[in-house]
């Protein structure tokens, strides 16, 4: 490339990096400010940086309770996901039967459903059952929501697993549960993996379904909490800014480890 | 990974059947229980009037309640108009910048990150910071344009009807580009490189090489991203729920945050004719998708 042009690409790639990254920083930088000082200037440095905002929003707005909800309700909706997920994987890639194809097919479908199809009526069943308002009710409607993309990416992986691997273990003895769980599971450790990444991120981020199952304090998850929080404090965007940083950090953290298996698994549904 | 067919070695050729239920079983379970049935249970709510305590069977009052309601309809004409305009932003935008990573610009694996960043956070989270960046007095995005003498065009982006359904598409953007861009570049890296250079011995130029070699190869996963993205806006609701709650003057009211509204927040206490309007949504989307599907792989059949 000519060096001009060269240049204006880089330019143009800066600015759109300003774009989309700017926001993050500056909320950021508000998280380490107070409000009077926000209000003296928006955009200036945090100087000095006021760390003990953070537990000050921990302690003081019910954060520790909001985040532990989400750690409860992601962590056993993933791990039950996980493996009820890679069990019916695993079937639907390994044995031959009438109506395979049928129960993918059905199971797979409902990716595309929209969610009102469900949430009124979800609503309705799990007030029947007294899981209205619980996190045990939250979590089986994950489990049900994730289903579908954690089945599809989970059969694509078992699907190119080798029929004589199985066969080999057929003949030591293996049982079928134990070529689940001893030979299928550990060799698809990667593709698991992904998807369990994949779903903590989609559920610790998910709204519109806690929002309507939740109504409790006691119960809130983080996504319910932050809207609380935003009620609460009106105007205080210090503090509000504070509160999102204590959101963003996990995910943060699980992106600066699994940068690579996360992207892979955002990329298997889109390529096919 | 040794270059078997899959489908060929797919298990046993015996049915246990006793296996297969004890595996399908759990799956089914949460299938059956959360999602079929609660899908068929607003299909049978759309033609009651289901109030807390009672239900009655009204047939199709809900139905043709539904054609004349207005604001139903100035909710989808958003949603579709949203639905159609994103996926054109994000796979446009989402495609330049790939093109760029892969001509290998310094800093590449640098501006890959903090693209696909935004994409990480909750709409709650990305909705609270674009409220404060369309805030109309202290703003990010009025201050600059008053810094650049440009102070005329500021105003409050999400106060205004004429504003607030486009500056909410934007955010929807400035999330998904970089996700779309990562798919892209995945793609353009499984490309065969002997047809590239092979475009590049035969002297086609930069813009050729696009349009005849590079997009044609990877258009089956700008489909998908297409039909990916539609999707998704077709579905929103937390980023309007947190930012206008579909104000002002329902400019920014999606049917999602109308189904919600009508279910939980409006004091009719009726959950037949949200439900009417969750199934009558469930089937448009269904039939555009498919649509959608049918569309791109008839004409991927007529190229070859």
């Amino acid at each position: 490339m000519p060096v001009l042009t060269r240049t204006l690409v880089l330019l143009a790639l800066s600015l759109y990096t300003a774009f989309a990254a700017g926001p993050f920083v500056w909320a950021a930088m508000l998280s380490l400010r107070t409000t009077t000082e926000i209000h003296l200037n928006h955009f200036a440095f945090p100087n000095p940086a006021h760390w003990e905002k953070f537990p000050d929003a921990w302690y003081n707005s019910n954060y520790a309770t909001y985040f532990m909800n989400s750690i409860e309700v992601v962590i056993a909706a993933v791990v039950v996901l996980t493996i009820v997920g890679a069990m019916a994987a695993h079937c639907l890639a390994r044995y031959r039967f009438r109506l395979n194809r049928v129960i993918y097919f059905i199971l797979f479908s409902t990716i595309i459903f929209p969610p009102q199809i469900t949430i009124i009526a979800l609503f309705q069943i799990l007030v029947n059952y007294g899981l209205y308002n619980s996190k045990l009710g939250l979590t089986l409607v994950y489990v049900a929501l994730q289903l579908p993309l954690t089945i599809y990416i989970l059969e694509s992986f078992f699907a190119r697993l080798p029929a004589d691997l199985f066969d080999a273990a057929r003949m030591d003895g293996y049982s079928d549960w134990e070529i689940f769980w001893k030979v299928s599971l550990p060799i698809a450790l990667p593709a698991v993996a992904t998807t369990v990444i994949l779903n903590f991120i989609l559920l610790w981020n998910e709204f519109l379904f806690a929002v309507v199952l939740i109504t409790d304090e006691a119960n809130r998850t983080l996504p319910l909490g932050i809207q609380r929080f935003i009620g609460d404090t009106q105007e205080d965007i210090g503090m509000i800014a504070t509160g999102l940083m204590i959101a963003i950090v996990p995910v943060i953290i699980v992106y600066a480890f699994f940068s690579e298996k996360l992207i892979q698994g955002m990329t298997a549904g889109a390529v096919k | 990974m040794p270059a078997f067919r899959a489908k060929e070695l797919k298990g046993d050729v015996r049915q246990p059947w006793g296996t297969i239920v004890a595996f399908l079983l759990p799956a089914l379970t949460f299938y059956v229980a959360l999602t079929a049935y609660p899908a068929i249970r607003t299909l049978w709510n759309s033609f009651h009037r289901v109030l807390p305590r009672r239900e009655e069977f009204v047939g199709i009052a809900n139905y043709s309640e539904l054609i004349k309601d207005e604001i139903f309809w100035k909710a989808v004409s958003n949603t579709v108009t949203w639905a159609c305009i994103s996926p054109v932003i994000e796979v446009t935008v989402a495609l330049l910048l790939a093109l760029a990573l892969y001509a290998k610009v310094p800093g590449a694996r640098f501006f890959r990150v903090a693209w696909f960043t935004p994409v990480l956070m909750s709409y709650i989270v990305v909705g609270i910071l674009w409220m404060w960046i369309y805030n109309y007095d202290w703003g990010p995005l009025n201050t600059l344009l008053r810094a650049i003498g440009l102070g005329a065009l500021a105003q409050p982006w999400l106060g205004s009807p004429d504003t607030a359904l486009g500056a909410l598409i934007l955010v929807t953007s400035w999330m998904w580009v970089g996700f779309n861009m990562v798919v892209l570049l995945a793609a353009l890296h499984s490309l065969p490189k002997d047809v590239i250079e092979a475009a590049e011995l035969d002297n086609c130029g930069w813009s050729a090489k696009l349009v005849f070699v590079i997009i044609p190869l990877i258009r089956a996963t700008l489909l998908n991203l297409v039909v990916l993205s539609f999707i998704g806006k077709m579905k929103i609701f937390d980023l309007v729920w947190i930012t206008t709650k579909g104000n002002p003057l329902w400019s920014t009211e999606t049917v999602s945050t109308y189904v919600y509204k009508r279910a939980f927040e409006w004091t009719t206490f009726d959950l037949g004719y949200p439900s009417t309007i969750a199934t009558v949504w469930f089937v448009i989307v269904l039939a555009t998708v498919l649509l959608l599907t049918w569309l791109f792989r008839t004409r991927e059949k007529l190229e070859y």
